[in-house]
């Protein structure tokens, strides 16, 4: 069966994914989480949907909130349990493996604070349809959820342009981790039919990378 | 598809096969399927796709394309990127549920490695049915029921399947090899020439070796007399044309040299009939425990290489092949009884919810770490 490099590579993957993603993202995927976090506040309920290593769940957890973090893959959750473990964090996130398939297993309206790094655009267009719709089913009424991914950009010209730096990128990344995301197209818009209204987004200079925070309408104003 | 795309994609993908090629995941219509149409799930590798709808081609059925990253199903399955969350995910979120009356799926025998059928089934409510290995054999065993007879089952390695290896190895070298171009630029095209002979040579002529591979010193043998036949072929042609001199033998004496290594250092593992001779402390044996066995047989429907024999009267599995075991691990993340395990050189035992969490391909360092500890 499978070669021996690959293999190496392969089941070392998760251990070099946080240098890949950072180089993917030039860096900025740390700052963007830093800020993210700055909407959480202590006693809050956070659910970290594609925790991976666990960068944004540990962020919260750091703010006083009490996290549920799911991933699907067994050895992303070990590295962040053990991050968990050596920032003294661990009663504050509860790691769970499972898929945003099973997001409808989540009681209704029991998370004030939905967060998600780099993960939506690893999904599917009809699993980030449902992940969207089940988002919107278990924040309370005015909960947040925040988002830091890649988008494509919006116009033909910044576009290429991303291309032009991403695709070099997109390659080393893929060497180190074997891993890479599909920037998603039309956030916005998908934002919006599952029935939550962006409060702010920013994008990178040429679009490509989106920190937002969009809200669910509180129970007067639905 | 038209024949002339089908034919482009097949060349493309085979050339670049060791990349992979994600495709659009969800659901594909086939045909005109209705309410008790046969559902089936393949990963999201563009080629695999492509050859599971030409062979389907005719039948109507629907069929699910599962987040594989863009990897071929047995790959993907033992290295972890293609798991009960892919295939319950597809399940729940492309729609199929209300398309269908019945609650039958239908996933490939090589995916066994990597998804439960019966995780799936206590999550979604669908059956899992193990299908053919080859997406062509799939007409066949829907035809007889959803049923694989031994041969659908098993995986061999005829000739266009070690053509596609060859090609598969030849291309990636060729382009380092092209690397060449920089410093020694009349050397370059005559190293590809060469890669793609010695890859071409290796892999059509496997019939003849392959049973030497087994050990150490056959596979060490077979490399040098590869070596040694290009070598005997450089000195005749030079001779003949009178151009032979020191620098010359010695210089593609070397370059011949590291391209055989290259071709030969895990050449079973490039194979789907052995397991990997390069890591020793890595070949696992099965090993049966006949208590907890109640013969089942998920394990005979998914063994690719038939290792198994299940006496249905008494109850009991037996291994009865166990020099023909690749290692996919399959028999062990199905077994209900968890009866299955791998042992290692050392005694080690990986037991059977390790190699579920983990999958085979991703075991490395806690093979090690569980050897050391016993």
């Amino acid at each position: 069966m499978s070669t021996f490099v690959l293999m190496r590579i392969l089941e070392s993957a998760p251990q070099r994914y946080d240098l890949g993603i950072r180089l993917l993202t030039l860096g900025r995927v740390q700052r963007a989480y830093d800020r993210l976090a700055s909407y959480i506040d202590p006693g809050q309920r956070v659910l970290d949907i594609g925790c991976g290593t666990g960068p944004l769940a540990l962020r919260a957890a750091r703010r006083g909130a009490s996290v549920r973090a799911i991933d699907v893959n067994p050895q992303m959750l070990e590295i962040a349990a053990r991050h968990g473990r050596d920032t003294g964090l661990s009663d504050r996130i509860e790691l769970v493996e499972m898929s945003v398939a099973e997001l409808d297993a989540e009681r209704s309206e029991s998370y004030d604070v939905v967060m998600s790094g780099l993960c939506l655009s690893e999904l599917g267009d009809d699993e980030l349809a449902y992940t969207l719709k089940q988002v919107t089913r278990i924040l309370r009424p005015g909960g947040l959820l925040l988002v830091a991914d890649e988008v494509r950009p919006q116009s033909l010209v910044t576009r290429m342009l991303h291309s032009l730096v991403r695709i070099p990128l997109a390659i080393l990344t893929y060497v180190i981790s074997q891993r890479t995301t599909r920037p998603i197209a039309g956030l916005h818009d998908k934002l919006t039919q599952a029935g939550l209204s962006i409060m702010s987004a920013d994008t990178s200079r040429l679009g490509s990378f989106i920190e937002l925070m969009a809200k669910k309408p509180d129970k007067a104003t639905a | 598809m038209s024949y002339l795309h089908y034919a482009w994609t097949n060349i493309l993908q085979t050339l670049l096969r060791v990349l992979p090629f994600p495709c659009r995941t969800g659901l594909v219509k086939i045909g005109a399927p209705g309410r008790d149409s046969p559902v089936l799930l393949t990963c999201n590798f563009r080629l695999t796709v492509a050859r599971v709808r030409r062979a389907i081609q005719g039948i109507d059925a629907y069929l699910l394309v599962a987040n594989s990253r863009g990897i071929n199903v047995w790959c993907a399955a033992t290295g972890g990127l293609l798991t009960n969350h892919d295939v319950i995910a597809v399940l729940k979120t492309s729609g199929i549920e209300d398309l269908v009356d019945h609650r039958q799926l239908i996933l490939p025998q090589l995916a066994a490695t990597g998804i439960e059928g019966a995780v799936v089934h206590r999550k979604t409510g669908w059956t899992v049915v193990w299908g053919p290995v080859r997406a062509s054999a799939i007409p066949a065993f829907l035809k007889a029921g959803s049923q694989a007879a031994a041969s659908m089952r098993t995986i061999d390695f005829p000739w266009p399947q070690r053509l596609e290896m060859a090609v598969a190895w030849a291309s990636p070298i060729s382009l380092l090899a092209l690397l060449l171009l920089l410093f020694w630029p009349q050397g370059a095209l005559p190293v590809v020439g060469l890669v793609w002979a010695l890859s071409a040579l290796i892999f059509l002529s496997f019939p003849l070796y392959h049973e030497r591979l087994r050990t150490t010193g056959g596979r060490i043998a077979l490399a040098l007399l590869l070596w040694l036949l290009f070598m005997a072929a450089l000195l005749a042609a030079t001779i003949h044309a009178g151009t032979l001199s020191w620098p010359l033998a010695i210089r593609w004496g070397a370059i011949s040299l590291i391209v055989v290594a290259i071709l030969t250092v895990d050449l079973m593992g490039s194979t789907p009939v052995y397991k990997g001779g390069f890591q020793e402390d890595r070949l696992l044996q099965i090993a049966l425990d006949g208590e907890l066995c109640t013969g089942v047989g998920l394990c005979e429907q998914v063994c690719p290489r038939n290792v198994f024999e299940v006496d249905y009267q008494q109850r009991v599995a037996t291994v009865a092949k166990a020099e023909d075991c690749v290692q996919c691990g399959a028999c062990i993340v199905q077994c209900p009884c968890d009866a299955l395990h791998f042992r290692s050189a050392t005694g080690a035992v990986v037991p059977p919810e390790t190699v579920r969490r983990f999958k085979v391909n991703l075991l490395g360092r806690r093979l090690v770490d569980s050897a050391r500890a016993t």
